[in-house]
């Protein structure tokens, strides 16, 4: 079976715009969570966010994007991954454009970013606004493929927190079945009024900052950001820099609850179990995960018992989402780019805030800075419906 | 991949036989609801009230197939929308309690992946989920999916279904975009119209999908999907599938085109039934239900249907006949659609 090579990273976040500023901020245990500078809403005042620090507008002249309408940060957001992950990769625009160049994104919000146009369009209050034909969360794709011309097979993905861990999934499958030979994939969220009201009604939200894997954790902060992924089959990468190899993945359903995780932990056991089969490795093999880890005690009570049925020993892990804020649909590749930054740079970063770990101490997720021989990693994600997704990178070097 | 099994709520009596055995209903409104069954046979009162449109409309369509039919090893799902009506009803309350106190019912509801979320949790299944939300080709992705997870020896039963809700707040965003008639135009007229725009329809078709199977109602071979395309690459993309397939344009014996009476979007259909395949039978399939982002779903119900030779309303589908066509022969069925002229896809079916 042909191999997918990582050939090209792009991401922004709350801790960098680009791959190395989200490097330096893990490597320097700096969150990027913090009081919202940009983003409008009443809870603003209460809560902590992961906030990218650009506007719109520099987004906008970052991406080249002055000559469009309607743009909404959603899109802007991914345009920014989008555009750095092609440039990384050395893709051509024939590259870019050819038929076996395929295109998955995901995303949960898509326009409806633009919660008070949309209330007005949906409402039919006055004339319509420019962003009419951009509420869709397969909007952004469209966009996408009109800008960088992309004539392959498009997707998007909605399976809420895992998203874009399905995207990567989809495109590795893509690959290894000969249907396209390279396929950029990711995804993206920013802050919106819509979730952040949907999230506090369910009283998940922390007012502090988010503790994942601390007993008394009080909830997760949102955070907004994009990120893709170049995957190249090994026949088309041929001596290209190779940045890690995806070697497996899973994706299972906990059907327990429409937006808990069940105390069983059937569906992230059943992911992790599938994506180990899947990489054709041993448990033993795992050198890190970067866990879903969101900061609400259910998810993560869940998470460490799938750990404990999973793993001999559970190794190394963090929560990427005590620097970031859950990004939502992104966070699945999001936190895939920055568990390939540690197995690369061979560093394990702390996860940020748990003083006292569920149960006992070493339950404890990694605290600091530290450096490791890594060899493959593991990433997870868990959403609303049951839907939950781990993929694993093996180093290529 | 064969199709065993089938539901489909549309605006028409599909839930039951009698759309199947040739009573169609004469519509004339501004949209084509859906005609909803008794859902309490299945759904627990107290769930179904807290159920949206695309929701129920889903559950009530994949919940039998899920329950008649053991060890489903996927469950994957296409819907542009999902349950728009929550979502705006969260949206409203964001605004019109200026961000104060709300209940989540709306928004736990609203995201997409609400659906193949309850199938597997009301059917107790834990294996692979998924929900596509490309727009027009929604439903492409679901059977791109399928066909690959029985390639990669993942899987041997999946259900796999499109559907879509109308609310009054999606018909009233895509009304600005000019998508809907202004005028009222009856089911038997739509397709001869000369206006712009088409009338928004809704539904739900799911499907038991087996790798293997010796009875069935259809078997889809292939599909292909381009966005923002010219004629030209939709003419490459439908050969690169005959290709795979081992099949040439003469070989299709009929298509299925997704003429929707917008004036603005035929030249697509005419094109793929005129130019790239004149001898063949040509059916539509709009006028009865109207049309959304995965009516492409409806389309493949309808046509498991004709293939199986279990609708005796054939004929009123068929708006060209390809002559000398032989009974007995292998048929390959083309389904053509698109949403807007922006996202096209190509199912290919045989019997």
């Amino acid at each position: 079976m042909e191999k997918v090579y990582i050939t090209g990273m792009g991401v922004i976040s709350a801790i960098g715009n680009d791959v190395l500023s989200c490097y330096n901020a893990l490597n320097s245990a700096q969150t990027g969570i913090g009081k919202a500078n940009f983003f409008q809403s009443k809870y603003t005042k209460s809560l902590l966010f992961g906030e990218v620090q650009l506007e719109n507008h520099q987004l906008i002249s970052l991406t080249d994007s002055s000559y469009e309408t309607g743009l909404t940060r959603t899109t802007l957001l991914a345009y920014k991954a989008f555009q750095d992950a092609i440039k990384d990769a050395k893709l051509s625009e024939n590259d870019i454009s050819s038929f076996k160049t395929g295109f998955i994104s995901s995303s949960t919000v898509g326009g409806m970013s633009n919660t008070d146009e949309l209330y007005a369009d949906a409402n039919l209050k006055g004339e319509p606004s420019e962003f009419v034909l951009s509420y869709g969360g397969g909007e952004h794709v469209l966009r996408m493929v009109k800008k960088y011309n992309i004539k392959g097979f498009t997707s998007t993905i909605n399976t809420a927190c895992s998203s874009s861990v399905n995207a990567i999934i989809l495109g590795a499958r893509l690959i290894k079945s000969g249907r396209l030979d390279r396929v950029i994939v990711g995804g993206t969220d920013s802050l919106a009024k819509y979730t952040v009201n949907g999230f506090n009604s369910l009283m998940i939200l922390s007012d502090t900052f988010c503790q994942p894997f601390d007993e008394e954790g009080k909830g997760l902060n949102l955070g907004e950001g994009a990120g893709y992924l170049v995957l190249e089959s090994e026949r088309i990468a041929k001596d290209k820099h190779k940045i890690a190899e995806v070697l497996g993945y899973g994706n299972a359903n906990d059907a327990y609850h429409p937006s808990a995780t069940s105390p069983e932990a059937n569906g992230p056991r059943l992911a992790m179990k599938k994506a180990l089969e899947n990489a054709e490795i041993s448990e033993k093999k795992i050198d890190y995960i970067n866990a879903h880890g969101t900061g609400t005690v259910n998810n993560d009570e869940t998470e460490l018992f799938a750990f404990k049925e999973t793993f001999s020993t559970i190794p190394p892990f963090n929560s990427t989402k005590s620097y970031t804020g859950h990004t939502l649909a992104a966070s699945g590749v999001i936190e895939s780019i920055f568990s390939i930054i540690s197995l690369n740079e061979n560093k394990l970063f702390p996860s940020l805030n748990c003083e006292k770990p569920i149960g006992e101490e070493e339950n404890s997720p990694i605290k600091v800075v530290s450096e490791k021989e890594l060899n493959i990693v593991m990433s997870n994600s868990f959403g609303f419906g049951g839907n939950c997704s781990s993929v694993i990178f093996k180093k290529t070097t | 991949m064969y199709i065993t099994d089938l539901k489909c709520i549309s605006a028409q009596e599909t839930y039951s036989d009698k759309f199947i055995k040739g009573e169609l209903n004469e519509i004339k409104e501004v949209t084509y609801l859906a005609l909803e069954p008794n859902y309490l046979e299945f759904i627990p009162k107290g769930l179904l009230r807290r159920m949206g449109k695309a929701v129920r409309m889903g559950i009530g369509t994949g919940l039998p197939l899920v329950k008649a039919h053991n060890n489903i090893d996927g469950i994957i799902i296409g819907t542009a929308n999902g349950g728009l009506e929550d979502c705006i009803k969260f949206l409203n309350q964001i605004v019109e309690y200026d961000e104060g106190t709300l209940t989540p019912t709306n928004f736990v509801q609203s995201t997409p992946n609400a659906i193949a979320g309850q199938l597997a949790l009301m059917g107790g299944n834990h294996s692979y989920n998924i929900t596509y939300t490309n727009g027009g080709t929604s439903f492409e992705n679901t059977l791109l999916d399928a066909l690959l997870l029985f390639e990669e020896n993942n899987a041997q039963k999946l259900l796999v279904g499109g559907l879509e809700e109308i609310s009054d707040y999606n018909y009233n965003i895509d009304f600005l975009a000019n998508k809907y008639k202004i005028e009222l135009i009856s089911t038997t007229d739509l397709l001869q119209s000369t206006s712009k725009g088409t009338i928004c329809g809704e539904g739900s078709n799911m499907f038991i999908l087996e790798k293997e199977a010796v009875n069935y109602y259809a078997q889809v071979l292939d599909v292909e999907q381009i966005t923002y395309p010219t004629q030209e690459d939709l003419k490459v993309i439908l050969t690169q599938l005959l290709e795979r397939q081992g099949l040439k344009l003469e070989d299709i014996s009929s298509v299925m085109l997704g003429y929707n009476g917008d004036e603005n979007h035929k030249s697509w259909y005419d094109f793929v039934g005129n130019e790239l395949l004149p001898n063949t039978t040509l059916y539509t399939f709009k006028q009865f239900v109207g049309d959304y982002r995965t009516v492409s779903s409806f389309a493949v119900w309808l046509s498991a249907h004709i293939l199986n030779e279990s609708i005796s309303t054939k004929h009123h589908f068929i708006i060209r006949e390809k002559n000398n066509s032989s009974t007995s022969e292998k048929k390959y069925h083309l389904i053509y659609n698109h949403f807007d002229g922006v996202r096209h896809g190509f199912i290919l079916l045989s019997n």
